[in-house]
């Protein structure tokens, strides 16, 4: 239990995906102007994030390894990640279009989104077990989900700020988001092993 | 329909030509990454042990421990292999401890992924040499900020206790295993 | 007519390494961008076998694209691309170990690097073999330089060298930060906005002739 404890937090605070291992920076730079959108984003990618360590964690252990396919990884598991973003959003058009219509247009955009591809990465390379695995989808979802509602509120008080011209836009973002990985450093003490 | 067809077809014939150049990749690789593997723990044994000739592989319940010797066939120590969780992923390492199995004879890191500038500074010469003559019986520890003061001591490198700790963790663990396995023998 | 024709490929090259550059005008690619110039060395490979996936896999597209349906485009332009990806990976593996040990899962990444399927969405799937080979390069290019450059910076002040040269003398202090995430987004954001200052200028200087 200490250690889920410490996985979840480690994904989410102190490793964050955003900050620290710089995963998911172009929706995190794209789609970080409302908070609302921070939030639909957020929430659709933590979804995905614990489906596709679910998923790929079952293909990776009881398909790949067991046929000694290692060299098929990448391709698969983009694969999956690719399906899985399609079989949900088809999903949740057909049970709940309130749902779809908060969540719908963030969804295609998540198959390109490197943390995902990132997550199952960094879970197969740490060996992780099924609940491991499905811990860390969660925590690095929220995390991003975090991280990105962060962002979008400092930037809507951006707005009535007077930014030197070459910075506006992905400059300045930039800066802030380097400012907020120091400050994230900050709980870098939470966990001493 | 005959779109399907087509669709299908088409994913299918790349799906077949991506598995076919991967395995040609993976056939032609793989011997290469598995010689790099070896010769890079290779090297660090003899970078612990500077005076060893040969070593035999031996495999005890998980542990892989290596008999390192000197030319004439005399027992120069084990090295064996250590691995665990340090601040932002797995780190890997090759340690060497003399026969008596009280006394370590060096560290190498093989494999880290700590943050470079801060943890990073696990694999600088300066942290790994004062794992020289360390002793094994009690536990290492690690003091911080001071110089260390006794024989099982070293001290951790600053801004980055986690890292530090780690190292010193995932050893003594590896070593108390490897006693009792050897002892038994 | 050839001369035309010379101009609009020398067009196709040049923009990715300026006025296109991909990550300071377009903003993709950011988590190998940043991820990996920790040192000038590792930015540079990095680019390589970002380039060696673009071309091989623009070229492969670029050959195909009229047999491709447009409903699985993207599947199939994903399914190249992480075959070309891992390839890259088990070269590096196999033939500069220590430096793929640096690079870690970020080769791997390459496979969601957005350049890379956006350039076949936006590019490749719409033009011949050879335009896209050129703009593929020219992306590949643009992308390396600005990897090298910010991998030199940080490096130059995270650890007072160059490419492993030692740069700055003795007495300077390392600056952590410049090694640290943090370090890594306050230098790309003052990058990029110097590349657009210098835009900027440059417009200013062309309405005023």
């Amino acid at each position: 239990m200490i250690n889920l404890t410490l996985i979840f937090i480690a994904a989410a605070i102190t490793h964050n995906f955003v900050l620290t291992y710089f995963l998911g920076i172009c929706p995190f730079i794209g789609v970080s102007k409302r908070i609302e959108q921070a939030v639909g984003m957020g929430l659709a990618t933590t979804f995905v994030m614990t489906l596709a360590a679910c998923v790929t964690w079952v293909i990776y252990h009881f398909i790949l390894i067991r046929f000694g396919l290692p060299f098929l990884q990448y391709v698969s598991f983009i694969i999956v990640i690719a399906s899985l973003v399609q079989i949900v959003e088809m999903f949740i058009r057909k049970t709940s279009p309130a749902l779809y219509r908060a969540l719908g247009i963030y969804l295609p955009l998540i198959t390109t989104n490197c943390a995902i591809l990132g997550l199952v990465l960094f879970m197969v390379l740490r060996e992780y077990t099924f609940l491991e695995g499905v811990v860390f989808g969660v925590g690095a979802g929220c995390g991003f989900t975090l991280a990105l509602v962060i962002m979008a509120g400092i930037r809507e008080e951006l707005e009535c700020c007077d930014i030197p011209k070459p910075l506006q836009g992905a400059g300045i973002t930039l800066i802030i988001a380097g400012i907020l990985a120091l400050s994230f450093m900050g709980f870098g003490g939470l966990i001493s092993r | 329909m005959r779109k399907t067809i087509q669709m299908i077809s088409v994913l299918t014939i790349v799906g077949l030509v991506s598995g076919a150049v991967l395995v040609f990749t993976y056939k032609y690789a793989n011997p290469l990454i598995l010689d790099n593997q070896k010769s890079e723990m290779e090297e660090a044994i003899f970078k612990i042990f500077p005076k060893a000739d040969t070593y035999d592989k031996d495999i005890i319940e998980d542990n892989v421990v290596f008999r390192v010797k000197e030319k004439s066939g005399k027992l120069l120590g084990y090295a064996f292999l250590a691995q665990g969780n340090g601040y932002q992923g797995v780190i890997k390492m090759m340690a060497g401890i003399e026969p008596d199995l009280e006394t370590l004879v060096g560290i190498e890191i093989l494999e880290s992924q700590e943050t470079p500038g801060l943890g990073q500074e696990i694999t600088e010469e300066e942290f790994k040499a004062q794992f020289k003559g360390l002793t094994t019986s009690p536990e290492i520890t690690y003091v911080k900020n001071k110089s260390p003061e006794r024989p099982n001591e070293i001290q951790a490198v600053t801004g980055a206790t986690v890292s530090s700790s780690a190292v010193v963790s995932i050893l003594n663990e590896k070593i108390k295993a490897i006693k009792e396995k050897l002892k038994e023998q | 007519m050839d001369s035309l024709k010379c101009a609009s490929c020398g067009k196709e090259l040049c923009k990715g390494l300026w006025r296109e550059n991909p990550i300071f005008f377009q903003v993709l690619g950011m988590c190998p961008t940043l991820a990996v110039t920790t040192k000038a060395l590792f930015g540079f490979s990095m680019g390589m076998a970002t380039t060696f996936v673009l071309i091989s896999s623009s070229l492969v597209i670029s050959c195909i694209r009229k047999l491709i349906p447009p409903q699985v485009r993207i599947a199939t332009f994903t399914v190249i691309i992480a075959t070309f990806v891992t390839c890259a990976d088990y070269f590096l593996k196999a033939n500069f170990y220590t430096i793929s040990k640096e690079l870690g899962p970020y080769v791997p990444l390459i496979v969601v690097n957005c350049i890379i399927l956006g350039r076949q969405e936006a590019f490749v799937s719409k033009h011949g073999v050879a335009k896209s080979l050129l703009d593929a390069l020219g992306m590949g290019i643009g992308f390396s330089a600005v990897l090298v450059l910010l991998g030199s910076i940080r490096e130059l002040f995270g650890f007072g060298t160059i490419f492993y040269y030692k740069i700055l003398g003795e007495g300077f202090e390392n600056w952590v930060i410049m090694a640290l995430p943090a370090g890594a987004f306050i230098t790309l954001g003052f990058l990029v906005g110097l590349f657009n200052w210098i835009n900027i200028r440059l417009r200013q200087r062309r309405n005023s002739a």
